[in-house]
């Protein structure tokens, strides 16, 4: 279909480009070929000798290309070498005309890209391993890719900046990650992303433009009703239109900026826990960050500062802006405003000595950081929340030492990659931003408990005949698995493992921090959060019926015919002499 | 301890003992090779194979089709013997020696292989 077309554009353009240098080189073939057989060879018995078709033939194919084995296969006539400098000049020009002919063609840009488009297609379509689409390669793209190469989740990867795929061809990504330079709204480009490939899992539209992120989303519900859209908006418009169509998630970035922020300030101990889960550097469990109660000074009211206002004052939490172009009716009266630049004396109006902290939301990196440097001169207690822009200036941010540096880049593409790798992940912390603290700092005990001091290990396991047969099979001939038991150590009986289950999802429901004595069922999806070892103990567990009954019972069963007969025989014996039932051996 | 794992491990490096036992020495001097050894690695052999039966685990798996192809070749060893010493009786000759010796360090190797998969399935289980 599309690859076909595509491959037939690229089979017309050689053929155009060729067209010409192949007809030069019959023309000068037949001409240098019959002259050849007709101008007169040496006399043999007073007779002129003539070479003949196949034999002038060969002699041209050696001379055109200039390779010139000599006179064969027997001495030439003057009038035959006469005609032999006439072959060898046509010949080389005509080939080196073609050849040259050849190479432009390599060089045509519009070549290279068809050819580029039909390599593309063609790896894609030979795919068989699950993937994702990826459309856009800026910040956030990049730091997903990144994200879903450390998961080995392959990413086809769509952008319409020819740099960032010359840059996306030197990243040392686990898996391959095919990219094409195209613009992504273009359904012939997604059908050759292979938004209609049965493998295909999910498109994510990251482009910078809310309306190429629209117009994408909506070309990939037409083309494969059924794939999961991922769709980046930062727009209440669009998002009114995404929101209308199924299977698409809307991810605002300032959205999650806002709520990340929330969680910072009012929510210590969730937004630790989330930190540790995703990852994030230097971020040590049940060590939240300690941050002052009071008035936040909020620097910059665009369109991140307009969220963070609107989720902060939602909660309760004072604020006072600093912005030179703000509008006082859309803030609203009781709101301390300041119309001018962030600097020492808006800072000074503005009551920086006694806030609780400030944050820097304005859009170029360089007013935060300059903002930084007036708040740690004015009020050095001020708890400081920076917005970082670009990836680029990491080191910068890195040295001011903020409090919190917050890049939405980096948010959104950790939002995203909870989405697509682990769902359940992101409702459990939805869950628990719904619930009191209490449950927070309930399941951080929990996990120390387990985990310790290293980091999250995340994993899902499903309860089906292909990944989990012990356990199906177990659950099949009637067995009743409780999750505390599923999560024994067979090395140290009955110890358990150090992991704990942190939701499971049956028949569509999700059930949140299932307790010791939750029952399993088949097909059931459990997400586990344990130390790194703890994952092939479990699947040992989940795959070998004997280490699955040892930690069930803690007895050893025996496994040939023979000693399961011995066993039995035992047993009836015993059954006999004592009517108690057989005791666990140690 | 599981009693199950001693008698298998008894039953399987004794079959590697014995099948060593046979091929040690020079392999052309029947004098240095007993039939008699070769005989009971086989029955040994068929033993460990018979209580590797309805083990459901992967390694079960790989254990009894070591077992199975070390069983395998020293029969074959054993009837290439039956074969060669038809004729006079005085044993078999160089050339069949020599064919013997061969099947049989073959079925070492499946021994040493079956041994080596019960010591690591033993350590790493860490029981």
């Amino acid at each position: 279909m599309t690859s076909a077309s595509d491959l037939d554009r690229v089979g017309m353009i050689v053929l155009r480009y060729m067209r010409r240098p192949l007809f030069a080189l019959l023309f000068v073939y037949s001409v240098g070929i019959m002259g050849m057989a007709l101008m007169p060879g040496l006399a043999v018995d007073g007779e002129a000798t003539h070479m003949n078709l196949f034999h002038a033939f060969y002699f041209f194919t050696y001379t055109a290309t200039t390779t010139g084995f000599g006179e064969l296969p027997s001495g030439f006539s003057d009038e035959q070498r006469l005609w032999a400098i006439f072959c060898l000049y046509t010949g080389a020009i005509a080939w080196f005309y073609a050849i040259g002919s050849l190479v432009g063609l390599v060089q045509n840009p519009h070549f290279i890209q068809a050819m580029d488009g039909v390599g593309f297609a063609r790896r894609v379509k030979r795919n068989d391993e699950p993937f994702i689409i990826l459309c856009g390669f800026g910040d956030a793209g990049s730091l997903l890719a990144r994200g879903l190469s450390d998961h080995h989740m392959r990413a086809v990867i769509l952008d319409s900046n020819p740099e960032r795929i010359k840059a996306l061809g030197v990243r040392d990504y686990t898996v391959a990650m095919p990219g094409l330079c195209a613009d992504a709204s273009a359904p012939k480009h997604l059908l050759a992303a292979g938004v209609e490939h049965p493998a295909c899992r999910a498109l994510v539209t990251l482009t910078n433009d809310d309306d190429t992120n629209l117009k994408i989303a909506v070309m990939a519900r037409h083309l494969n009703p059924r794939l999961q859209v991922i769709c980046r908006s930062t727009s209440a418009h669009h998002e009114t239109h995404l929101q209308a169509l199924d299977n698409v998630t809307v991810v605002d970035p300032f959205e999650i900026f806002a709520q990340l922020l929330y969680w910072a300030i009012a929510r210590s101990e969730l937004h630790n826990l989330n930190a540790w889960f995703v990852g994030a550097r230097g971020v040590e469990l049940g060590a939240p960050i300690q941050v002052p109660q009071g008035d936040w000074v909020l620097c910059g009211y665009g369109r991140m500062g307009h969220r963070i206002h609107r989720c902060l004052q939602g909660h309760g939490v004072g604020v006072r802006i600093i912005d030179p172009d703000v509008d006082t009716e859309v803030v609203g009266e009781c709101t301390v405003l300041v119309q001018a630049q962030a600097d020492h004396s808006a800072l000074d109006a503005v009551g920086i000595e006694d806030a609780a902290g400030v944050i820097t939301a304005m859009n170029r990196d360089s007013d935060n950081l300059n903002t930084l440097l007036s708040v740690m001169a004015l009020n050095p207690e001020a708890f400081r929340i920076v917005r970082q822009n670009s990836h680029e200036n990491q080191v910068a941010f890195d040295a001011a030492r903020a409090d919190l540096v917050l890049q939405h880049s980096l948010t959104t593409a950790r939002r995203i990659l909870k989405l697509l790798i682990s769902p359940l992940i992101q409702e459990l912390i939805d869950w628990l931003a719904q619930c009191e603290p209490t449950h927070t700092q309930e399941l951080v005990t929990r996990l120390q408990a387990a985990v310790g001091a290293k980091p999250a290990h995340l994993w899902l396991v499903r309860l089906i005949p292909g990944e989990a047969p012990a356990v199906t099979e177990y659950l099949d001939a009637g067995g009743a698995m409780a999750l505390g038991v599923l999560c024994r150590n067979a090395c140290s009986f009955p110890e358990r493992l150090p992991c704990e289950a942190l939701a499971v999802r049956r028949a569509g429901q999700s059930i949140m921090l299932p307790d010791k004595d939750f029952s399993l069922e088949i097909d059931d999806k459990v997400l586990f959060c344990g130390i790194h070892w703890a994952e092939p103990m479990l699947q040992a567990t989940l795959h070998n019926p004997y280490t699955l009954r040892y930690i069930v019972t803690g007895v050893d069963e025996p496994r040939g015919y023979v000693f399961a007969w011995i066993e039995e025989r035992l047993g009836r014996r015993r059954g006999e002499y004592e009517s108690n039932d057989r005791r666990p051996r140690p | 301890m599981n009693f199950e794992r001693v008698v298998f491990g008894f039953f399987v490096i004794l079959t590697l003992s014995l099948n060593y036992a046979f091929v040690a020495g020079d392999a052309g001097a029947t004098a240095n090779h007993n039939v008699w050894i070769l005989t009971f690695a086989i029955i040994v052999n068929l033993v460990a194979i018979g209580l590797k039966l309805g083990d459901r685990s992967q390694i079960g798996a790989l254990l009894l089709a070591s077992g199975l192809v070390a069983g395998f070749l020293l029969i074959t060893a054993r009837v290439v013997w039956i074969v060669a010493e038809s004729g006079d009786g005085g044993g078999p000759a160089l050339v069949e020696m020599t064919d013997i010796m061969s099947i049989a360090r073959g079925a070492l190797i499946a021994n040493i292989v079956a041994t080596v998969i019960l010591v690591g399935d033993t350590l790493l289980s860490r029981r």
